[in-house]
């Protein structure tokens, strides 16, 4: 319960209060609260997700503590981890949906009801994304140092190299080009784009729900080749 | 009989180093098998390969006829494993790990509540079923994991070590119900207590370097090996000329002397005998006839080499 409430108004006062001194607008004229406000709201998913796939898939692994079992029930190993993943993005969507209550009580005008419809719904797509990844490395990774490693240099790359709370503009060109053609960035641009010019480009929403598929599917394959089950 | 479970040419290899090494044998419903075996024989590995935690690189198993890398989920269904370390998740309660397994096999509710306790009160950890598991001894928490094993109600019940860590009455509670399913399931385990194997089998497989070097039960795995008995004559005073004399005897094996004592080995009973005659004019004091067990097998000098 801390984590809900406290998280989104820690977040609140830590990155947007700052940045909003900093950037005060978009490069579109939109407010920097209102701007930020999604990428906070997926920002605190992706916290939970990250705490619920480690704690369901590479503490129990690589502790040898009730994983093997889990693995021997009757199910494909992509349906194993498509179960790990989607627990943990109910789970996550809910404190996300939490804080996005929290949150729009900061917010200088309210949002239309529409946006507090459709943030969960591409929230549950970046997570798809960034379930999967924090997948692969729960897989693969054999040592907490190592994976701790990781989770420092993800963390970055999610928060300074997907558009949550600085604009690619500010990038130099070539690096921002790059960066905002990842899936990841495609679906913060695609919910932007909604939320606030009401522009819908099914492109930048069907490449990160094809990509989320196929790594899903990739996660099976690699779950199955490191238990040599 | 019909087969439980069916092993041909298995291979397993880890890092290049065989540790199964083309085992072929099956397992016969309802069948109570130990396996046994120096460390680094492949007994775990055995299991684990039969279990389905790791697949073996080469041949095949069969459980209850299905390939089980052909057909895992089915072949899953048919079979409980307890691992040998405690791996029980220490952050939910004993209940809630036994209740999840048994979920995710699709036990329903009221048959899993009926099972759950019907187990726990059989193995008396009733008690510690709300608990954390971190909270718990690891006998209990053994305990559970053969409760979690069983939730699902396999045909086949595989447990590598499983009265590891528990005292003597968890080690019968324990064994009381695994005995009670002698007939009605095939249950296989590995233990590194020879005793324990020796008071529960129907059938004994050796393992050594990967491969099985005997199999049967205990009275004819011993009687195929060796047929010996180990004896052992205390003297007021052993002379060398005594000794001399007693372990030329042509039917004393392996003599050797502690103190004022000879030790020796023979086929038949009757070798005691002659020995006794032989020795009739020394003052003895003490005299102990000992049929070989498993752990004399399992002595390296004997299993490897024999009796000369």
């Amino acid at each position: 319960m801390a984590f809900m409430t406290l998280l989104p108004t820690l977040l609140h006062i830590t990155i947007t209060m700052v940045m909003k001194n900093i950037f005060i607008y978009s490069l579109d004229e939109i407010q920097y609260e209102i701007w930020v406000f999604p990428g906070i709201v997926i920002l605190i998913s992706i916290l939970s997700t990250y705490s619920v796939i480690y704690r369901d898939l590479f503490n129990l692994r690589i502790h040898k503590k009730a994983f093997i079992p889990i693995t021997l029930a009757p199910y494909s190993k992509p349906y194993l981890v498509i179960a790990i993943l989607i627990s943990a993005i109910i789970e996550s969507l809910l404190y996300g949906s939490i804080a996005m209550i929290i949150l729009s009580f900061f917010l200088p005008q309210a949002l239309h009801w529409s946006a507090y419809a459709f943030i969960p719904i591409y929230s549950f797509i970046f997570l798809l994304l960034f379930g999967n990844l924090v997948l692969t490395f729960s897989i693969l990774v054999e040592r907490i140092s190592s994976f701790l490693f990781l989770t420092i240099i993800l963390f970055f790359f999610i928060i300074f190299g997907t558009g949550i709370i600085v604009e690619f503009e500010f990038y130099p060109k070539l690096l921002g080009m790059i960066l905002s053609y990842n899936p990841f960035s495609m679906v913060l641009s695609e919910l932007r784009g909604f939320l606030f010019f009401d522009q819908i480009n099914l492109i930048f929403i069907a490449v990160p729900i094809l990509v989320a598929l196929g790594w899903t599917w990739f996660n099976g394959y690699i779950l199955k080749r490191k238990l040599k089950q | 009989m019909e087969a439980s479970i069916t092993l041909k040419k298995v291979g397993k290899l880890v890092d290049k180093k065989t540790i199964l090494a083309s085992l072929t044998f099956g397992i016969e419903k309802g069948s109570l098998v130990a396996i046994i075996g120096d460390n680094e024989a492949g007994k775990s590995m055995l299991l684990k390969v039969i279990s389905g935690v790791e697949y073996q690189e080469y041949g095949q198993v069969f459980i209850n006829g299905l390939d089980s890398k052909k057909r895992r989920s089915e072949s899953m269904l048919s079979i409980g494993f307890v691992p040998h370390e405690l791996d029980l998740d220490p952050w939910l309660t004993l209940e809630e790990n036994i209740r999840f397994i048994g979920m995710l096999y699709g036990v329903n509710t009221e048959m899993l509540n009926t099972r759950m306790i019907q187990l726990s009160r059989e193995l008396h950890i009733t008690t510690h079923l709300k608990k954390m598991v971190k909270d718990i001894s690891p006998g209990n928490i053994k305990k559970g994991m053969i409760i979690r094993a069983l939730i699902h109600d396999p045909d086949i019940v595989i447990l590598d070590d499983p009265t590891a860590f528990m005292d003597a009455e968890s080690y019968r509670h324990t064994w009381d119900l695994l005995l009670n399913y002698r007939r009605e399931k095939t249950v296989v385990y590995v233990s590194q207590s020879l005793q324990e194997v020796e008071e529960a089998h129907d059938r004994i497989l050796v393992l050594e370097d990967g491969k099985i070097t005997l199999d049967g039960s205990l009275d004819r795995i011993l009687g195929s090996t060796f047929e010996y008995h180990q004896f052992q004559i205390e003297f007021e005073s052993l002379s060398d000329e005594l000794f001399d004399k007693l372990s030329k005897l042509p039917k004393v094996k392996n003599a050797s002397r502690i103190g004022q004592s000879i030790h020796f080995y023979g086929r038949q009973r009757s070798v005691f005998f002659e020995v006794l005659n032989a020795a009739a004019s020394t003052v003895m004091k003490d005299i102990r006839v000992q049929k070989l067990g498993l752990q004399d097998l399992m002595d390296a000098k004997y299993a490897k080499d024999g009796i000369h």
